[in-house]
């Protein structure tokens, strides 16, 4: 496997969930808004922050407002993280790498991407014709899986596809986590806002799609300490940071050996496991500092990846 | 209600499927008056499907509008060109012919250059030849073999007659198109095969694979081959990610290879450097190596010239072979064919008038709003003038150019060019087609295609068959008229 295809298949699995991601995420907070009183002040600001794109968003719209940060998330071509540019980013890889892919991948992306393109701006514009609008960003998503899952060789092409993939969902799952947890410790806190307190956190379950796995895992009501616990260390749970890394681990003897990838990816491993998360929340910004050292873990790991199998020059 | 084919003009040029309007060619008699059963409905609605099976099958090429990258769907006919076996014979006999004297002019023009010694090409017109690479004297690749893939353009004048137009022998491209045409046609119109006995043309990527395989320096039993590409932007990817796949071989870019210090190219893989044995590259010379030619060059590779020269990697086509398709050689074809194989051409060139001779160029500038003058060295249509189209501008234009650089320019006389039906939104019309066969030389073997990508103007009364202006393309049938005719005589006592 040439060097640059095994980083596009990476960047690929990391476009096509960025997409699936994103509008998770939109539909979340959409409904998150409708449950929550009007003092609370959580708005649409939060969502630049759990992508990270503070300063992009900054230059170019005055206020966070629903609409501008909508607009800037779906479409905005000017964000690289938008719907629109993520899977922009994926179909231009795809082209490269068509060989290496079954052919209705490519056909499903292409529609999608073209739906986009053309009901994008329709699709951000009102609540209800958005919902319909994210909704099909993530079943398009879900049937390019779908295919891959069902169809493409379980080749080493596949592994960095997953790493991609995996990397992309421990990523966004601290980002989630960081955010929220760090907003919910900084919210005048009091036993009338303590019912939306838990409406958040279910929220950062809905939005990894977590609350109903959450409710059979963990046999309890929803509260902060349960949810990071399940949201970071639960083994089965497809979008939980520990089952991202393990499945990277666990893909890594069907490669050529790197002792700095498994470095990179015991110590985050281990960082996850050991977090003693009764402790974090009571320390001040103790899930902020965790999460970052999270950050910088999955960071090495790309690192990582990029020099044992990526470098072409 | 059928199609009324009487309604199909095709008096005034040679058409391929009809003798005149109503009198099918034996050769496409079968496939007529299956095709005169239908309606106009049904025709339109196979055109419907073929379009949406191409698009489903991705079949496309690339163009750039507006600085922004279009994947074009491929424009496609339904209506097959027909040509017969006996006629094919002939022709794939004058390509083998006419392709295995280009080799032995490419490699004679490296070498001991006998052909101008002897005076049969004067030696200005390699001086000129902006094709010609001085880095490639004294090379001798394996087999003497320079232009393995060779795509020949084939034109049909009024009277009959099959002209070589051009030889590319640089970068030919529409292979995959040709494979692709008759594919599309299976899965839409599988009746149309019933009517016919067509002879299959999807043998060409295993006797590529056969042809780069022999280029391997190692005598390995897998060796490791490579498709070279520039990349998406180029108007052909399409066909290279075709074509490495069918051939299971690995699609790269420059940047994917390096040639290391013991002159060996190696690719770039995960597992570390692996050392490639052929390239088929589909980039031109002048972008191949930075070391050697262009040094702005971002989509060759650094030092592949040393590695070739030295024998260290196979290289299809080989860089220089591109010498001997320049249009003022072509004029020379004729005459290499007698000179190297001391035969006489199985088929002719289209009459050429060089401009670097005095009393030719008289003529040709005497007769500008016959003639078409072509520069030596574009391809793809571009640059050329067709004088009774042109206006007195453009014909004056070109005097000029023709008086400022009279080595750079050929004309020909306008052939009118042999028309099918095609169709259209006006109905089943005739338009304007030629053909390309591709030749695959390896030294004792040659292989021609089973016809070739036949393209049609697609523009009523056009000439210009490229898909980049307009062009479309039809499946192209080499039909076994012995064999149908007993199936007719079978098909007639059952009944």
């Amino acid at each position: 496997m040439l060097s640059r295809v095994a980083d596009n298949l990476y960047w690929f699995g990391r476009y096509l969930h960025r997409a699936e991601n994103t509008a998770r995420l939109i539909n979340v907070n959409a409904n998150l808004m409708l449950d929550l009183p009007r003092r609370m002040t959580l708005g649409w600001g939060p969502l630049i922050e759990i992508v990270g794109a503070d300063s992009v968003f900054r230059s170019h719209y005055d206020r966070a407002s629903e609409e501008n940060v909508v607009r800037f998330m779906i479409t905005d071509p000017r964000n690289p993280g938008s719907i629109q540019s993520s899977l922009y980013n994926a179909r231009e890889i795809l082209r490269t790498v068509r060989d290496t892919m079954p052919h209705d991948a490519w056909e499903k992306l292409n529609d999608i991407y073209f739906h986009v393109q053309e009901r994008g701006e329709v699709g951000a514009a009102g609540p209800a014709q958005r919902q319909v609008f994210l909704n099909e960003v993530i079943d398009a998503t879900l049937l390019i899986y779908s295919v891959l899952n069902s169809s493409m060789s379980r080749d080493v092409g596949y592994q960095f596809l997953r790493f991609g993939t995996n990397l992309e969902q421990a990523d966004m799952t601290t980002r989630i986590l960081d955010v929220r947890a760090t907003r919910l410790g900084r919210e005048p806190s009091g036993p009338d806002l303590t019912p939306f307190e838990n409406i958040i956190w279910m929220s950062v379950l809905r939005s990894l799609t977590a609350y109903q796995m959450y409710r059979r895992h963990m046999r309890s009501r929803v509260s902060g300490p349960g949810v990071l616990r399940f949201l970071l260390q639960n083994r089965d749970f497809p979008r939980s940071v520990m089952f991202c890394l393990t499945s990277i681990a666990s893909s890594l003897p069907t490669l050529p050996e790197s002792r700095k990838t498994e470095r990179a990816i015991e110590r985050t491993r281990a960082l996850v496991r050991d977090a003693n998360i009764d402790a974090l929340l009571k320390a001040h910004d103790g899930v902020p500092r965790l999460m970052d050292e999270i950050q910088i873990g999955l960071g090495e790991l790309h690192e990582a990846l990029s020099e044992a199998y990526f470098k072409t020059s | 209600m059928a199609f009324e084919w009487l309604q199909y003009r095709c008096e005034d040029v040679y058409d391929e499927l009809f003798e005149r309007p109503g009198v099918p060619r034996p050769a496409a008699r079968p496939l007529l008056s299956y095709l005169q059963r239908l309606s106009p409905k049904e025709l339109a609605d196979r055109r419907l499907a073929a379009e949406i099976a191409i698009k489903v099958m991705g079949i496309t090429f690339t163009v750039y509008s507006e600085g922004k990258l279009l994947d074009r769907a491929w424009p496609f006919d339904m209506i097959p060109r027909v040509i017969s076996r006996k006629e094919w014979e002939r022709t794939e006999r004058g390509l083998k012919q006419r392709v295995n004297a280009l080799n032995q002019f490419i490699q004679d023009i490296y070498g001991d250059q006998k052909i101008v010694k002897d005076k049969v090409v004067p030696p200005e017109v390699l001086v000129d030849s902006v094709n010609f690479r001085p880095q490639c004297v004294g090379v001798e690749p394996k087999y003497g073999v320079w232009a393995h893939i060779c795509g020949s353009d084939l034109v049909r004048d009024r009277d009959g007659t099959l002209y070589v137009l051009e030889d590319n022998l640089r970068v030919p491209s529409g292979v995959s198109y040709m494979l692709e045409n008759r594919m599309v046609i299976k899965r839409v119109w599988p009746e149309l095969f019933e009517t016919s006995n067509i002879l299959p043309v999807d043998d060409y990527p295993a006797q590529l694979y056969d042809t780069l395989a022999a280029l391997s320096p190692r005598s390995a039993d897998q060796p490791t081959m490579v498709l070279l590409t520039p990349g998406i932007y180029n108007s052909a990817y399409f066909e290279h990610a075709y074509l490495a796949q069918q051939m299971g071989i690995e699609l790269v870019e420059g940047s994917d290879l390096f040639v290391g210090d013991d002159d060996c190219v190696y690719m770039r893989t995960i597992y570390g450097p692996k050392r490639v044995d052929v390239i088929y590259r589909r980039i031109d010379d002048l972008f191949l190596d930075p070391e050697t030619f262009r040094p702005d060059s971002i989509l060759g590779v650094k030092g592949l010239m040393r590695a070739w020269i030295r024998g260290k990697v196979g290289l299809a086509n080989a860089p220089g072979a591109g010498v001997a398709d320049d249009k003022v050689i072509y004029a020379f074809v004729p005459a290499m064919i007698k000179y190297y194989l001391d035969e006489e051409p199985i088929l002719p060139n289209v009459p050429s008038y060089l401009c670097m001779d005095p009393k030719q160029r008289k003529h040709v500038l005497a007769n500008l709003d016959k003639l078409v003058v072509k520069p030596a060295n574009e391809s793809g249509g571009y640059g050329m003038m067709i004088g009774p189209r042109a206006s007195k501008e453009e014909r004056e234009k070109f005097r000029g150019l023709i008086e400022k650089n009279p080595r750079n320019y050929m004309a020909q006389p306008t052939l009118s060019l042999s028309t099918g039906p095609t169709i259209t939104d006006e109905g089943v019309e005739p338009r304007h087609l030629d053909l390309r066969p591709f030749i695959l030389s390896r030294g004792d073997n040659t292989y021609v295609t089973t016809g070739g990508l036949t393209r049609v103007a697609l523009v009523k009364g056009s000439l210009v068959v490229n898909s980049s202006q307009g062009g479309g393309s039809k499946d192209t049938w080499v039909v076994d008229l012995d064999e149908e005719a007993e199936q007719v005589q079978g098909q007639g006592q059952k009944t």
